[in-house]
């Protein structure tokens, strides 16, 4: 034992603080303006990697929670980034959830699916965290195909989730699976739980779509332990509802 | 009064060298000018004189004294060197006179309180012009002709206090006063040699003899005319040009030149307090008509000019952010043949001043997020095939046509002027562009929709909603009818916005709400 004593002492003469464990502050947290993932989640956490994970083909409210969040924080007059590996985002629903387009910048990857796609979109996400000044980037890849997404190794994601944690932003993908793995300090999965309508009869024409419902299951968290299980319900509103 | 004088030693060389004043000291240099046929050496420096080089001598007399390194004369390289050596000036008055290529007289009356005695400022003079890349001459005294003949006849710093002039100036050569050819002749048969002699002529006598411009010559050599300063103009332009001896086709070779052009601009702006928001690049080709026999893009197709521009959403100072911008352009839209002449050009702006609050929330600096645009379009390309930006911030048009946007550079969006309420809006993920589907139809209404690789059941549908517009414009006329569909794709469900376009009666998937 004295000589571990001895050793220690040695090391820690030499390389101070590297025998003490590394404790992360807690972060701080971003609302996304969802009342019920909120509650559930605490929020978004910045100097982290969350991942949310839908599937592509399903009304899940994954855009809407991203532009909920992306509203939130132009609210509170920071700067947000949107990498758009599939050129899918629709400026009139961001300006119908209150978010401001002079502090949102916008990169719209040349192609639309594929492994190109996603290439340009981590080299644009790359670019973006070395410029700083953003409090959220988020990295839109839901309409890429799960065996593409698969492909990119895991050290891509403990390197964007490293560089992150020593910026004050948050760090979101948008995903068909939890591709980033352990990486995300927050994974969240959403689905769809139904469609509300307006109007009566059978007629098209009396049907009016007035939102949809939304459920939303916390999968990993660093920040909230124990992992609350229950998956939480929230409603996205139609504009014209 | 008071004034300083500056006086660049063989300022046609040293023009061709700016920037490079230890080349101008260690170097055997020469200007040559005319026509090619016939070349003449129209400046030398003291080394070269010292090697037997003269002015007038042809290019092959003057190669014949050894190694001498011949600059060819360009005008703008002599204009921007003496913008230069106007901004070293301004840097201590605003009043300057710019009497001639390479000298400049400041009147600095009035400004012993802020830079001390004329010693100090012509100390100060001195180190500023060094600085600027001169080899210079300074003299300090109390009229512009005293001080201007003493920086072009004694080395380094002069002072002369008032009242000694006539008795500094004394032991100049006559040949300092610029005298006309038969004044100088007749001076030379009398045997006078230098101010002194003349300064002792009797004035009478030498009136009768040489006229009121021999009496005026006098006065000068005595030191005692006093007169006004003729103002120089402000350049109207910042501009810095240079001619490459072997034309350049790399860019990494390019982005020392700019940067060497860039950091004297951004020097003489900074001498004014002013910064830029446009630089202009001007480069001049070298095109070859042979090229066209080499099978490569040919000759008469590029243009001998090619020009870029930059814009920036702020003013800066920093000559860094402005090379790697020009850097980025010139990267994605090179040059098609090598460049021989490079010009640019910064127009002035006044710099903003913005006092950054203690709780101003983060935001992106904006000098570098320029070049993070720049980067990212490097990447994922400047425009899509509407000529929309693809980098940049978004901005909804005040149109009912589906999906009219903009995107703009930094700040040129304006800020949201609404307020964000509670409950989350149903946003849309667009197609872009829209996906042609089929669609299958009962009394009148979608029952089966297949698009991409899926074919659903339409569980609900909502519509049709018709939107029509630009009725008035031939070209440009949209019609169609929207639907609201509630798919059932193998379970799950998904909404989708989809349109039957009237003018084709084609379908299209537009977007799915998500």
């Amino acid at each position: 034992m004295a000589s571990i004593a001895i050793i220690r002492s040695q090391v820690e003469s030499r390389l101070p603080g590297a025998l003490s464990p590394y404790i992360l502050p807690a972060p701080e947290m971003l609302f996304t303006g969802v009342a019920a993932v909120d509650r559930k989640t605490g929020g978004i956490p910045k100097n982290a990697l969350t991942q949310i994970c839908a599937s592509p083909e399903v009304s899940s409210g994954k855009t809407t929670l991203l532009l909920s969040l992306m509203a939130a924080v132009t609210a509170r007059e920071e700067f947000c980034a949107l990498v758009d590996a599939s050129d899918s985002f629709d400026p009139a629903s961001a300006e119908a959830a209150g978010v401001d387009g002079a502090r949102m910048l916008w990169v719209r990857c040349e192609h639309k699916s594929g492994l190109r796609s996603m290439e340009q979109a981590f080299k644009a996400a790359d670019i973006i965290v070395q410029n700083g000044g953003f409090g959220l980037i988020a990295v839109d890849l839901g309409n890429i195909e799960e065996r593409t997404v698969r492909k990119i190794p895991l050290s891509t994601w403990f390197r964007f989730a490293r560089v992150v944690e020593k910026m004050p932003a948050a760090l979101v993908f948008l995903l068909s699976h939890p591709a980033a793995q352990n990486c995300a300090a927050l994974t969240l999965y959403l689905s769809g739980a139904g469609a509300c309508w307006q109007g009566s009869g059978k007629a098209s024409h009396a049907q009016l779509l007035s939102g949809v419902e939304c459920q939303v299951e916390i999968g990993r968290t660093r920040l909230r332990k124990p992992v609350q299980s229950a998956p939480a319900r929230f409603s996205a509103i139609s504009m014209w509802a | 009064m008071l004034f300083g004088c500056i006086y660049a030693l063989d300022f046609p060389v040293q023009a061709a060298l700016h920037g490079r004043p230890h080349v101008f000291l260690s170097s055997v240099a020469a200007v040559i000018d005319g026509p090619e046929s016939l070349l003449k050496v129209i400046a030398c420096n003291a080394s070269a004189r010292a090697a037997g080089v003269a002015i007038g001598m042809t290019k092959i007399q003057a190669e014949s004294c050894g190694a001498v390194l011949l600059q060819k004369r360009v005008v703008e390289l002599e204009e921007s060197a003496q913008a230069a050596l106007l901004d070293c000036g301004y840097s201590f008055s605003p009043r300057l006179e710019s009497t001639a290529p390479g000298t400049v007289i400041i009147d600095l009356t009035g400004s012993g309180r802020l830079l001390g005695s004329a010693n100090e400022i012509g100390q100060q003079l001195l180190r500023h012009a060094e600085a600027c890349g001169f080899v210079v001459n300074i003299a300090v005294a109390a009229n512009p002709d005293t001080a201007l003949h003493a920086a072009r006849g004694c080395k380094g710093l002069t002072v002369i206090p008032p009242g000694q002039e006539a008795a500094r100036l004394g032991g100049l050569p006559i040949t300092v006063l610029e005298l006309p050819e038969e004044i100088l002749e007749v001076l030379g048969h009398w045997g006078i040699t230098d101010f002194k002699s003349l300064a002792a002529l009797p004035q009478v006598p030498l009136t009768e003899r040489l006229g009121q411009q021999g009496l005026h010559f006098q006065r000068l050599a005595k030191g005692e005319i006093e007169r006004e300063l003729l103002p120089a103009e402000n350049p109207p332009a910042f501009r810095e040009c240079t001619e490459l001896e072997e034309p350049v086709d790399l860019l990494e070779p390019l982005g020392f030149i700019l940067n060497r052009l860039l950091e004297q601009l951004m020097y003489r702006l900074r001498e004014r307090s002013l910064a830029t928001d446009h630089v202009q690049l001007d480069l001049t080709l070298e095109v070859h008509a042979e090229r066209q026999l080499q099978g490569e893009s040919p000759a008469s197709t590029i243009t001998p000019h090619c020009q870029r521009m930059l814009k920036l959403p702020v003013p800066t100072q920093d000559a860094k952010v402005l090379l790697k911008l020009l850097q980025l352009e010139l990267s994605a839209h090179p040059p098609e043949a090598p460049v021989k002449i490079i010009t640019l050009e910064a127009f002035p702006a006044r710099m903003r001043c913005m006092q950054a609050g203690l709780f101003q929330p983060l935001a992106p600096e904006p000098a570098k997020l320029e070049i993070t645009l720049a980067r990212l379009r490097a990447v994922v390309g400047a425009e899509d095939g509407k000529g929309r930006s693809r980098v940049g911030f978004p901005r909804t048009l005040d149109s009912h046509r589906p999906d009219s946007f903009e995107v703009l550079p930094a700040g040129a969006v304006p800020g949201w002027e609404g307020e964000t309420e509670g409950s989350c809006q149903l946003a849309l993920r667009l197609f872009r562009p829209a996906l042609a589907a089929r669609v299958e139809l009962r009394e009148g209404c979608p029952a089966a929709l297949a698009f991409l690789h899926n074919r659903a059941r339409v569980v609900r549908a909502a519509g049709p909603w018709r939107v029509t517009g630009a009725w008035w414009d031939a070209g440009g006329e949209w019609q169609r009818d929207e639907w609201d569909l509630y798919l059932n794709l193998d379970g799950a469900a998904g909404l989708y916005r989809v349109f039957q376009d009237l003018c084709s009666g084609q379908w299209f998937v537009e977007g799915m709400y998500d």
